[in-house]
């Protein structure tokens, strides 16, 4: 469906804004690199940098201006949010708000350079991903402690994996998206961002336990928690050690044949095969699995996403906040003699307009049926799958029997039941490593949405997942590459628990 | 922004044909495409009176009278076939997916929450609240109520439409396969009969949308209030086929909205409003396809229901006479006016895109809420009205008179006043009640109709008495009760009665008993022989008047000289204290009287 969409040759408009309340910062030293839209002045480093998709109502202890919110996009260049979002309320109890960080406008985008504040890069030169790139870039320049991204189809992991730092994507409905602003409300989550799984796994606990947030009608409800909770361990009273005493030893790791596709650099490939081979060692067990459905789950995301998104972002209009355009006397718009398509026009960038029409067609009466409901059933069945490999049932949904006719006939039976049901899958965050902004540049829009091919299944299907950073052959300058460790649904503390197990090994170094 | 015809954007997904210059720019460049949507310029603004005055003029040179409504429910050789849409401001203290409260005279933008005006990062929460009305209306109107039903967005922009979409149900609304009857005393076209069954395909809950305060020049204010208030959409089948029963549809499922407290605000307050779809087709030949429908947005009035369709048929009957065709269009029609006006065409229809709000999740109605709700809904207008005249032997135009005036503030009223009468019936009180009840319902029919408004203004409306939804009025039921107590045991003359009614509301009158004591108003009845001493002087010189009794008597003429007797008992009243007499008594008395000088002379 996406075959023949060319992109526009990007503008990297390398700070080419200067933010009021930062104007002072770093002087005529900038290092063009971007990852903050606004930032405390003198932030100590122990501080938590915010994704700009957050709304922030209060003002950095140095200034008086409260802080705004942009998303990255000039039709909110000036937003001053009258509320704050709940986990940034949360957070900066225990941690000052550093900056609001740079992203690709409203999430749209793999490389953080979709944004009417310059370009994001990492020091080296290369792409940050995205969406959450400043956030990433903040972590990994070591400014922050801690950073709070969102994850729609890999926005956090796939930074954290071009940068070399922890990503991690709650399971759907666990942490708050009240005053998070959507970008396609069925797949957002928070996401966390830091260098290590233990620093991660800290200001997860303190969110996790606020539990409910009734402003948030995806948050799960307590009833709900209490149930998804039966039957996982890692919640409660003192389980955490537990869970560490346990160490490896029994845990199955499953390995996605699917996920071993042509496009997969060789190199990234090796250190995965090299990072289970090291797990086995250590008392895992590591078995390959199937997920049929996920050479389809990119198609189905790009046409959930953007039929979202085309629809919350029919709210900008420039009428209550954000930048309202200039009535051209000479043009009408067809709902009436308004000025909407001035305002939208001229403040929404390449990309968000891109994925604004497409979700437009693909919502339209003609093309309904043909895309948004088959990318549903898509979705089903990625979640079917899943549900399929895991050891634990989805608390979520009846439990389902499945045709071993179905199976691909590379997995080994364990018994006549079928094969063999694991703790967590492990697979690379993205198959290649960071491009340059270069390359970056001379990317089609497909060629960057193919980075996002790992990372959205695991979306779709409402999962946990945490990308560690995983060393690989002979990595030069930027040479940084994820491995994902996915989940069952709200397995979330034991994920933790495991992918910090995993971090310890693949990122010990090539043998 | 510029809604871009479907081929148009698959060109561009499918095989990247677009211009250079960006995707809304293209969109500025194909802009000729849907010219044709746009609306036909507007002829120049005409005076009501003017124009009215223009059409009897045309009228009388084209040689034909205007017909009467009431013969003007069927064209023959024609079948009009009509459904109707009707959205109705839900009974709800707060809206539909906000805590923000519904009240509709407060502060402009002063019940405003984060969601309601779109903020970028709030979310709804589904009132749950708001399913009780909901359910009410949809239970009076016999509908299936659906387990599990969702919302969906509904896409267009408008600035009263501050997220760019409606939130409304549907792909799964929470009421489906309803119907209601209507009989012949509620106002439909006699063609249809004693009574006619038109079905409610179903009933949807869904978003109201900001107010528009048009101000002089180009300036356009929004109140916010109103957006997110929870409407009711009720979707009928065609199984309409006269205009008058369109509009006694549309007025009865106003008054059941009102009876189950689903709904407060009716018409004229703009708590409803109506949208129909009007097709025509030929009588002749073998079951026609219906024809081409047109739909005709807010109507505001019973009447302009009425008078819409009418002319909608009309005019896709002339056009389809000549050899037309009738396009399937929005028009709009305005008060007063002969002609319904074209507002857009088919190609100007927006796509509304409908997508399952991914926010909110599904609504699952429990069977014992709806069973709890079906037991405590109580009587529903139909089987009132059938009460009301089978208990208290009013006539069904009483009874749906109380049941209509007041959007349900008379009949409320009535049932106070009833109320007020048995506590001072006391023991004897609900046996006799209903001897009183014929007296009370022509009381508050004719006898406060005639009242002006009450001199406080929170108790007016528009110069007329106002009756509260919960019965309340300038009169209060127990003085009423008091009058029509003491009228109905004889203690009292209707003379008096009615003075003191309109004391009463001039507030010049608090406690019926003491004022009657008071002022000594009591009725004093002239004995026997006072009376029949009257009736004697009344009856001197009236000698030729007497001869048409002995003509009578003789069996000379065959009917009793009743107006004769009337003229010699209106003499006799005159010449007495009328205050003490009572015409029955005075009546009675001189026939006697009459009675006994003409056999004693005979």
């Amino acid at each position: 469906m996406l075959r023949g969409v060319r992109s526009r040759p990007l503008k990297l408009r390398n700070a080419s804004y200067t933010c009021p309340i930062c104007a002072s910062l770093n002087g005529g030293q900038r290092r063009y690199i971007n990852e903050y839209i606004h930032k405390q002045k003198d932030a100590p480093r122990s501080g938590l940098a915010v994704k700009d998709n957050f709304v922030t109502s209060r003002s950095f202890p140095s200034s008086t201006d409260s802080i705004p919110t942009t998303c990255a996009s000039n039709i909110l260049r000036n937003y001053h949010s009258p509320f704050e979002a709940t986990v940034v309320s949360h957070l900066r109890q225990h941690v000052p708000i550093a900056g609001k960080t740079n992203m690709d406008e409203f999430g749209m985008g793999s490389h953080s350079t979709h944004t009417s504040f310059g370009a994001v890069a990492q020091a080296s030169g290369h792409s940050a991903g995205g969406s959450s790139g400043g956030s990433a870039v903040a972590v990994q320049n070591g400014d922050v402690e801690i950073a709070l991204g969102t994850d729609t189809g890999g926005s956090v992991r796939l930074p954290a994996a071009y940068t070399g730092v922890v990503g991690y994507k709650p399971s759907y409905g666990m942490l708050s998206r009240w005053g998070v602003v959507p970008y396609a409300n069925s797949l957002d989550t928070v996401g966390l961002m830091a260098k290590s799984v233990g620093k991660v796994r800290e200001a997860w606990e303190g969110l996790y336990a606020a539990g409910h947030d009734e402003r948030d009608p995806t948050s799960l409800g307590d009833g709900a928690r209490e149930r998804c909770e039966s039957g996982r361990d890692g919640y409660g009273p003192q389980s955490g050690e537990k869970l560490s005493q346990k160490g490896l030893k029994g845990l199955i790791f499953g390995l996605p044949l699917e996920y071993n596709i042509a496009e997969l650099d060789p190199a990234i490939r090796d250190a995965w095969i090299d990072t289970a081979r090291k797990l086995q060692s250590l008392g895992a067990r590591v078995i390959p699995v199937s997920l049929p459905s996920t050479r389809h789950a990119l198609s189905a995301y790009y046409v959930i996403a953007p039929a979202e998104a085309s629809s919350n972002l029919a709210k900008y209009d420039g009428i209550r906040y954000g930048q309202p355009g200039v009535p051209n006397p000479t043009q009408s718009d067809a709902g009436g003699d308004v000025l909407y398509s001035e305002t939208r026009g001229n403040n929404f960038g390449e990309e968000v307009k891109r994925r604004i029409l497409l979700g437009s067609y693909t919502l339209s009466s003609e093309a309904m049926d043909n895309y948004f409901i088959q990318a549903q059933k898509v979705r089903r069945l990625v979640q079917r799958d899943f549900d399929r490999v895991f050891r634990l049932r989805n608390p979520l949904r009846e439990p389902e029997t499945f045709d071993l006719s179905e199976m691909d006939e590379t997995i080994q039976l364990e018994n006549k039941l079928g094969p063999t049901e694991v703790d967590f899958i492990i697979c690379p965050t993205a198959p290649t490593m960071p491009p340059t902004l270069e390359e970056v540049e001379k990317q089609t829009s497909v060629d960057s949405y193919m980075n996002d091919v790992f990372t959205v299944p695991a979306s779709l299907a409402g999962l946990p997942a945490v990308s560690v950073p995983m060393s690989v052959k002979g990595d030069g300058v930027g040479d940084n590459a994820g491995l994902q460790v996915i989940g069952q649904y709200w397995d979330d503390a034991r994920l933790l628990f495991a992918a910090e197990q995993v971090q310890k090994v693949s990122s010990s170094g090539p043998v | 922004m510029v809604r871009v015809p479907s081929a148009v954007l698959s060109k561009y997904l499918l095989q990247g044909q677009i211009s250079r210059r960006g995707c809304l720019y293209a969109a500025h460049q194909l802009r000729d495409v849907q010219v044709t949507g746009q609306p036909t310029p507007e002829a120049p603004i005409i005076p009501l009176r003017k124009k009215l005055k223009e059409q009897a003029k045309a009228l009388k040179v084209s040689g034909k009278k205007k017909k009467a409504k009431a013969d003007n429910q069927t064209v023959p050789g024609w079948e009009l076939t009509v459904g109707i849409e009707i959205h109705a401001q839900l009974n709800t203290a707060r809206k539909l997916f906000s805590g923000a409260t519904t009240s509709f005279n407060d502060e402009p933008n002063s019940n405003v929450e984060f969601f309601d005006i779109a903020l970028p990062g709030s979310q709804p929460i589904f009132q749950k609240e708001t399913l009780i009305p909901a359910l009410r209306a949809a239970l009076a109107l016999n509908c299936n109520i659906q387990k599990v039903s969702r919302f969906d967005r509904k896409h267009y922009f408008h600035w009263d439409q501050p997220s760019g979409y409606q939130i409304t149900q549907y792909y799964e609304p929470f009421a489906k396969d309803g119907h209601i009857t209507l009989y012949a005393r509620d106002g439909i076209a006699p063609e249809d009969g004693e009574s006619v069954t038109v079905g409610i395909k179903q009933v949807q809950m869904e978003q109201d949308t900001a107010k528009t305060i048009a101000q002089a020049g180009e300036e356009q204010w929004l109140d916010f209030n109103r957006v997110g208030v929870p409407l009711i959409e009720i979707i009928t089948n065609p199984d309409i086929h006269h205009p008058a029963t369109a509009a006694a549809l549309v007025r009865k499922i106003q008054v059941l909205l009102s009876s189950v407290d689903a709904c407060v605000l009716g018409m004229e307050a703009g708590g409803l409003r109506a949208d129909v779809n009007v097709s025509v087709r030929r009588t002749d030949g073998d079951s026609q396809p219906l024809g081409t429908r047109t739909e005709i947005k807010n109507l505001s009035s019973f009447k302009s229901v009425e008078d819409a369709i009418i002319a909608e048929r009309d005019r896709q009957i002339a056009l389809l006479e000549e050899g037309g065709v009738v396009a399937g269009e929005t028009r709009g029609w305005s008060v007063g006016s002969t002609e319904t006006r074209r507002l857009r065409g088919k190609e100007g229809e927006v796509d509304y895109r409908y997508m399952p709000d991914p926010d909110l999740g599904p609504v699952v109605i429990g069977d014992d809420l709806v069973q709890h709700l079906k037991a405590t809904m109580g009587l529903l207008p139909d089987a009132e009205v059938e009460e009301l005249m089978l208990s208290y032997g009013l006539s069904s135009k009483d009874a749906m008179s109380l049941m209509l005036l007041d959007n349900g503030g008379r009949i409320e009223y009535f049932y106070n006043v009833l109320d007020a009468l048995e506590t001072r019936l006391g023991d004897a009180g609900s046996a006799s009640q209903a001897e009183y009840a014929g007296l009370a319902a022509n009381w508050c029919l004719h006898e406060m109709g005639k009242l002006p408004a009450a001199p406080t203004p929170e108790l007016a409306v528009d110069g007329e008495l106002y009756f509260a939804p919960t019965g309340e009025c300038a009169i209060p039921a127990a003085a009423l009760a008091d009058i029509l107590f003491f009228l109905q045991q004889r203690r009292i003359t209707a003379k008096v009665a009615k003075d003191l009614l309109w004391a009463v509301l001039r507030g010049d009158v608090i406690n019926i008993e003491e004022t009657l004591n008071g002022a000594n108003l009591w009725f004093k009845e002239l004995s026997e022989e006072q009376y029949a001493e009257l009736a004697k002087q009344a009856l001197q010189g009236e000698e030729k008047v007497l001869k048409d009794f002995q003509k009578w008597k003789a069996g000379q003429s065959k009917a009793y000289p009743q107006g004769k007797l009337m003229f010699l008992v209106g003499k006799m009243v005159r010449a007495g204290p009328e205050e003490r007499m009572d015409p029955k008594s005075a009546e009675n008395v001189m026939k006697a009287v009459m009675e006994k000088q003409i056999t004693g002379e005979a």
